[in-house]
């Protein structure tokens, strides 16, 4: 058999061809083997991009929340805005660790929301991503007590949320990468439970949501 | 194409039969083809096919060379792809022209980072890091239209923050040039800076970066390399709970006469 294969062949081109072909599928596999594995989200990937937008858009849900921590007088409020604040600080530092993990700096080269299909289409004339709230809002809520601070702070948050889940859902329909859809469907199911809650809370206050 | 190759040697090997057979014919080896002794008829066994189908066959061993070239240069550059050292953010900081790395010279002053009521000396002006106020500014991408305290900017770019001042006589299209790349971005901050050396300074904890122009793209360079990066404090926010958003060089001190001893 070996020393057939050494033999002249009949048509030398043909044999060489096809073993040239099949050592040329081996060298595929093998460098499909040893590269394959270490590969993740590039720089402009709807993963870092969701990662990094993500983290600033947690960040104001977790100054909000922790203006109604201090400030409310509610024990629902209180414990929905300590959830909140806790929970959105630790998916910031699983978001922040992943842009780690990648070899990508915390600040991309892209405009807000770039990462979306039309997303930077979806930021707010001031250049606000969907649902935040603006400076004037914050400051007012740092200024309101009482009932009034429980009512805009449902209902900022309701809104934030909102625009949460969408940015969620959009990284959702994009993403195949379990580590991270596995994280964006705990904050989807997390916050639609928090807007349910906070729907009912804004009832009990004799409020109702903000137009959107 | 992996299917046609063994059928390729299906159909050479009944081919060699006829050789096989005729072997009586000729006392050729068995690689000699079929064609040769028939063409030879019955004459003596043919010495020179026979040496020149022996000899060196350079067609497959060239072949074999180039594709194994190529495999090791496939590989090769995938592996590099994959495993190649990526720059880190100090890398990049320190490759941006012009930056000033205060680490390097001052890294004492900029470890010791205590917090200490009332206007503080800096080394630096702009300063880039040293003690600071216990009240950081607030800095989630605010754009401050007067001048503020050092004391709370310095905490702020311990937190993270790149903090970008101008002279107040900067063109207003270049403020707001400056502005845009701060507005709405979590861990910036801006506000004019009277006595300036030059038009803009860039600051991060530890780093420095002064410029003539709000069009330069190391102002971009800096922030990405920097922004969060240069934290002293891992994980810290540019909100805050006894919040200064205001303006006003003389620090805000929040809190001092409830705890004397702050630190």
């Amino acid at each position: 058999m070996l020393t057939d294969l050494f033999a002249p062949p009949r048509r030398p081109a043909l044999l060489l061809g096809a073993l040239a072909a099949v050592v040329a599928l081996l060298i595929g596999y093998a460098a499909g083997l040893l590269t394959a594995r270490p590969s993740t989200p590039g720089d402009n990937s709807p993963e870092a991009g969701f990662a990094r937008d993500m983290s600033a858009h947690h960040a104001q849900a977790v100054e909000m929340a922790m203006i109604a921590w201090q400030k409310s007088t509610d024990p629902d409020v209180r414990e929905m805005a300590y959830n909140i604040a806790t929970g959105q600080q630790a998916q910031i530092g699983i978001m922040q660790t992943w842009l780690l993990d990648w070899h990508l700096l915390p600040t991309g080269t892209r405009p807000k929301m770039a990462w979306m299909p039309d997303g930077t289409k979806e930021l707010l004339p001031d250049g606000r991503m969907p649902g935040m709230a603006t400076d004037a809002e914050l400051n007012q809520l740092r200024t309101l007590t009482g009932q009034p601070l429980d009512v805009l702070f449902c209902q900022l948050m309701l809104r934030h949320h909102l625009g949460g889940i969408h940015m969620v859902s959009g990284l959702l329909s994009l993403s195949h990468d379990k580590q991270v859809t596995d994280v964006a469907e705990q904050m989807k199911n997390a916050q639609q439970n928090d807007v349910t809650n906070m729907r009912r809370l804004l009832t009990d206050l004799n409020a109702q949501p903000l137009p959107s | 194409m992996s299917i046609s190759s063994p059928q390729t040697g299906g159909t050479r090997r009944p081919s060699t039969k006829p050789a096989a057979g005729a072997k009586p014919a000729g006392k050729s080896t068995k690689s000699a083809s079929p064609a040769k002794p028939a063409a030879k008829g019955g004459g003596r066994p043919p010495i020179t096919p026979v040496k020149v189908s022996q000899g060196t066959n350079w067609g497959p061993i060239a072949l074999f060379s180039l594709v194994g070239l190529i495999a090791i240069g496939i590989i090769g550059f995938g592996v590099w792809q994959v495993f190649k050292p990526v720059d880190t953010w100090q890398q990049k900081a320190d490759a941006i022209p012009g930056i000033v790395n205060y680490k390097k010279t001052e890294p004492d002053y900029l470890k010791a980072a205590q917090h200490q009521f009332g206007p503080i000396t800096y080394k630096q002006s702009p300063p880039v890091g040293g003690p600071h106020n216990p009240n950081w500014q607030r800095c989630q991408g605010d754009v401050y239209d007067a001048a503020i305290a050092n004391e709370h900017a310095v905490h702020a770019m311990e937190h993270g923050a790149v903090w970008i001042t101008y002279r107040p006589d900067l063109p207003k299209a270049q403020v707001d040039k400056l502005a845009a790349k701060v507005r709405g971005n979590d861990y910036m901050l801006m506000s004019p800076y009277p006595g300036l050396n030059k038009p803009i300074s860039l600051q991060a904890w530890g780093y420095q970066l002064k410029l003539d122009n709000a069009d330069d793209s190391r102002i971009d360079q800096f922030i990405q390399a920097l922004r969060q990066n240069a934290s002293q404090e891992a994980g810290v926010v540019c909100s805050a709970g006894n919040y200064i958003n205001t303006t006003g060089t003389t620090p805000h001190d929040l809190g001092k006469e409830a705890s004397p001893a702050a630190s």
